[in-house]
């Protein structure tokens, strides 16, 4: 197993490092000059060139990466071109709130799904199913911006139980930082409450119709440990996947829920280095999103063995 | 009674409205508490720069205004008044300004302001704004003659010393410390040590999140009443802080929750329900606005034919591109001048185009005797700005319905800021066509705005060229008084829609949102003061 786990993150590292480099390139290569819009509107071609002299952008690409990735190498992530502070420093500010919001969201996704699949799986076919079921579909149709603002006109503004926009950071005591994740975490969550809730059901249902849970009915096992001690556990390697996947996907909505509420996470930080091309925060996001995912996955997959015995690495 | 699960689940939620509705809710209280001196205000965008020579951008000129001072503003009448400055002399030759700084001006951190701190801080400004540029090409020096006095020396007359150092374009001439203002000016600053109302609270600013402002106790204001940037900037709240939040619909509820006090750019098509809440007031500070602009590269076809340029005029139906985008006619207006509309420099010289225009069998002619022959006409198209998306789609469908081949260039605005500084031919990287737009009080001077130099390729993306509108620029530069300039103005206007440097799109208004507790907003030009501004209780 540690053999494993050392080869795996060394894996990391490795795709860490192609990451960048196809980030790297596909920046560059890219339309984009931060040169051009530092500048200035009334800026000439003239002071353009200058600001690129000056930003090392006019450097050749192979120097230009050179120079970043001996940086990175050293755990330096470069300079932000426009804040002109260091992008770790950038970047660590912006964690907290995206760490958040993620795990207030898998926590919220994770606790709702597999009651309502394990609900659905018992009750299947039932009204109750079908109506978790189509609760399923609607979370996966409509987009977080939706949801997001639908919560905001009822809970924020016509209800005022909750502010509208903004975090609190957790050193300024619970109560604030939850009042101001729970919108953002309903709106997020749901679309991954829907994933896993139908993983979850369809696991189930295949683990309750093995010939050990009949056995365990016609001991006479109790209905709720026959649920969550037999069959649960054994429908637990797809969904665990299924969390895992969702950890990506995250990624992503985290971006759209940052922006509807005012979170201040990383999710914003990149939005906004992209519009302005700022390129060692971009790129060193990506390295973050790309490290994180990775290991992620190699959480996943090390879980496989504690779900199921049989599974060794 | 008996207590079934669903009536205690009634009783707990109303217990929980009515000690809400009498006490509030936490976050409530906490923001009823902190917001007493506090205004919370949601700008333009992110404040990602801090330095405002470094950048032109609108949001980090906001930045200075609240740190920095400067030696002349604009009152509202946009007329330059002396801010730093107590009194001036001129010499009767006309080379010599001589200027001394009035008592009691001090940075932030204690040191006064002196005449060392003036020279340098208007050296590195001049290195970066085209007015200060331009003003510098007539400059023999700046010396400080002592402490309180400076001096700038001239080569030859120039009239527009004052005007220069007083616009609200950016970058504005905020005067900084010595140490800061030597930095390159290519090169930003690390220290933000100014001797404006506020002081810049970097503890308590979250990058990306809020920005932090406390009055500066230190700060003697003017005597006279607040006008513009001009007058006496007297801070009437404690501390303001700039909230960035990107999406405006969240900025347009948390406004209406009273989580914030000022939001500049409500969406226009969504002001209505700001209008119906008797809590917000609707309110335009800037009243000559945002100019439309479409820019012709000169230097490739077809735009190197005036008679393709001057079909442009006569394609271009101002209303159809305002309507696009802002809707509401009270909010936009159709204008010919060169120097938009409602500005000192207006007038209607040279103007029969507009009242013939739109016009698309003539727009078609004048392409065909320009010798249009079919080739690609590239129009770069952002589509992440509202204004330019629309904008570059209109023009490309009325070229194309009068036979011209227009195709989109797509990008977001970044990629066209890059792409518009190409001067290679269109087909190989380079463009024809690009949308942006200037605040009209810039627009009203020939000087400050760069895209009304016609200096060829040194210039302003199109890069247009004509010896004659140079030396009427220069003739208006050197113009005692406003009268002489508009007549300049008038001459510059008459040739340039003969060889049409580009191509104005109409002029708006961007009205802005504020709790109706909020008193005392002072109304200018391309900045917004939150000195003057008193928070009663709501």
């Amino acid at each position: 197993m540690l053999g494993y786990i050392i080869r795996r993150l060394g894996s990391t590292v490795l795709v860490m490092g192609i990451v960048g480099v196809f980030v790297f390139l596909l920046l560059h290569l890219s339309p984009g000059d931060p040169a051009a819009i530092v500048a200035g509107d009334n800026a000439t071609p003239e002071q353009i060139a200058q600001m690129r002299e000056r930003l090392g952008l006019d450097d050749p690409l192979p120097v230009q990466f050179i120079r970043w990735s001996g940086g990175v190498l050293q755990g330096d992530l470069g300079i932000s071109i426009f804040s002109n502070e260091p992008v770790a420093k950038l970047i660590g500010e912006r964690l907290e709130p995206t760490i958040s919001l993620s795990l207030t969201t898998i926590v919220f996704a994770v606790v709702i799904a597999v009651s309502f699949g394990v609900l659905a799986a018992w009750r299947a076919g039932t009204l109750i199913d079908r109506a978790l079921m189509g609760f399923s579909v609607l979370g996966f149709s409509v987009p977080v911006f939706v949801v997001g603002y639908l919560l905001i006109y009822l809970f924020s503004i016509n209800l005022r139980w909750l502010p509208v926009q903004g975090y609190a950071p957790i050193a300024d005591g619970i109560g604030p930082w939850i009042q101001r994740l729970i919108l953002p975490t309903i709106a997020l969550g749901l679309a991954y409450v829907a994933l896993i809730a139908r993983i979850t059901r369809t696991s189930m249902l295949e683990v309750l119709s093995e010939d050990y849970i009949r056995t365990a009915r016609a001991k006479g096992v109790a209905t709720r440990p026959m649920l969550l001690k037999h069959a649960l556990k054994n429908a637990g390697v797809p969904i665990v996947t299924v969390i895992g996947i969702g950890v990506a996907l995250l990624i992503g909505g985290v971006v759209i829920t940052e922006t509807v509420f005012n979170i201040p996470g990383v999710g914003r930080l990149v939005v906004d280095a992209i519009a302005k091309r700022d390129y060692p925060i971009i790129q060193g996001v990506i390295l973050l999103f790309s490290g994180v995912y990775v290991l992620v996955n190699l959480l996943v997959d090390l879980s496989y063995s504690f779900l199921d015995p049989r599974i060794r690495y | 009674m008996r207590t079934t699960r669903r009536t205690f689940v009634h009783g707990s939620m109303a217990t929980a409205a009515a000690s809400t509705a009498l006490t509030g809710l936490p976050w409530q209280r906490a923001m009823a508490q902190e917001s007493g001196g506090t205004i919370k205000a949601v700008m333009q965008g992110d404040l990602r720069a801090f330095d405002p020579i470094w950048t032109t951008a609108n949001i980090t000129a906001y930045h200075g205004a609240m740190i920095y001072d400067t030696l002349f503003a604009l009152d509202e009448d946009m007329k330059p008044q002396p801010q730093m400055v107590d009194t001036w002399t001129v010499s009767d030759d006309q080379l010599t300004y001589e200027f001394v700084l009035r008592d009691g001006l001090a940075f932030s951190d204690g040191t006064p302001v002196t005449s060392a701190d003036v020279v340098a801080s208007i050296r590195r400004w001049a290195v970066r704004d085209g007015a200060g540029q331009h003003m510098m090409l007539r400059v023999k020096d700046i010396v400080a003659r002592d402490d309180k006095t400076f001096a700038i020396e001239l080569n030859e007359p120039y009239g527009l010393v004052i005007d220069i150092m007083a616009k609200t374009s950016t970058p504005l001439l905020y005067i900084m410390r010595e140490q800061e203002a030597m930095t390159d000016p290519m090169e930003q600053v690390t220290e933000y040590i100014g001797s404006g109302p506020f002081i810049f609270n970097r503890e308590e600013t979250r990058q990306g999140a809020q920005y932090v402002y406390d009055k500066n106790p230190n700060y003697v204001p003017r005597s006279e009443p607040a006008s513009g940037m001009a007058g006496g900037k007297v801070v009437k709240v404690d501390r303001v802080i700039f909230e960035n939040i990107d999406d405006s619909q969240t900025a347009m509820a948390a406004l209406q929750a009273g989580e914030i006090d000022f939001m500049e750019l409500p969406p226009i098509d969504l002001l209505s329900v700001l209008e119906a809440d008797p809590n917000i007031v609707i309110d335009v500070l800037n009243n000559t606005g945002n100019y439309g602009l479409m820019r012709l590269n000169f230097l490739y076809p077809p735009f190197d034919n005036v008679k393709a340029r001057q079909a442009m005029l006569y394609l271009i139906d101002q209303e159809e591109f305002m309507q696009a985008t802002f809707g509401d006619p009270r909010y936009y207006r159709k204008c010919p001048s060169n120097f938009a509309c409602g500005t000192p420099m207006e007038n209607d010289a040279n103007t029969e185009w507009f009242a013939a225009a739109p016009d698309p069998e003539r727009a078609k002619q004048l392409f065909e005797e320009a010798g249009y022959d079919g080739r690609p006409v590239i129009v770069l198209h952002a589509t992440n700005i509202d204004f330019m998306n629309n904008a570059a789609q209109i023009v490309a469908q009325r070229l194309r319905d009068i036979g011209v081949n227009a195709e989109l260039a797509t990008s977001d605005w970044g990629g066209v800021v890059t792409r518009r500084a190409v001067q290679d031919p269109p087909e190989d990287g380079g463009w024809n066509i690009f949308i942006t737009w200037a605040g009209a009080a810039s627009a009203n001077n020939p000087i400050a705005l760069a895209a009304h130099a016609a200096n060829g390729t040194k210039g302003w993306f199109g890069w247009p060229t004509d010896e004659k509108h140079e030396e009427l620029r220069d003739e208006w530069a050197a113009a005692q008084g406003l009268e002489a300039q508009q007549e300049i103005a008038r001459q510059i206007q008459e040739n340039a829609w003969n060889f049409v440097p580009h191509v104005w799109l109409g002029q708006w208004v961007s009205p802005v949102a504020y709790r109706s507790n909020l008193e005392g907003i002072l109304k200018i030009p391309e900045i917004i003061p939150f000195w003057n501004i008193e928070r009663k209780a709501s």
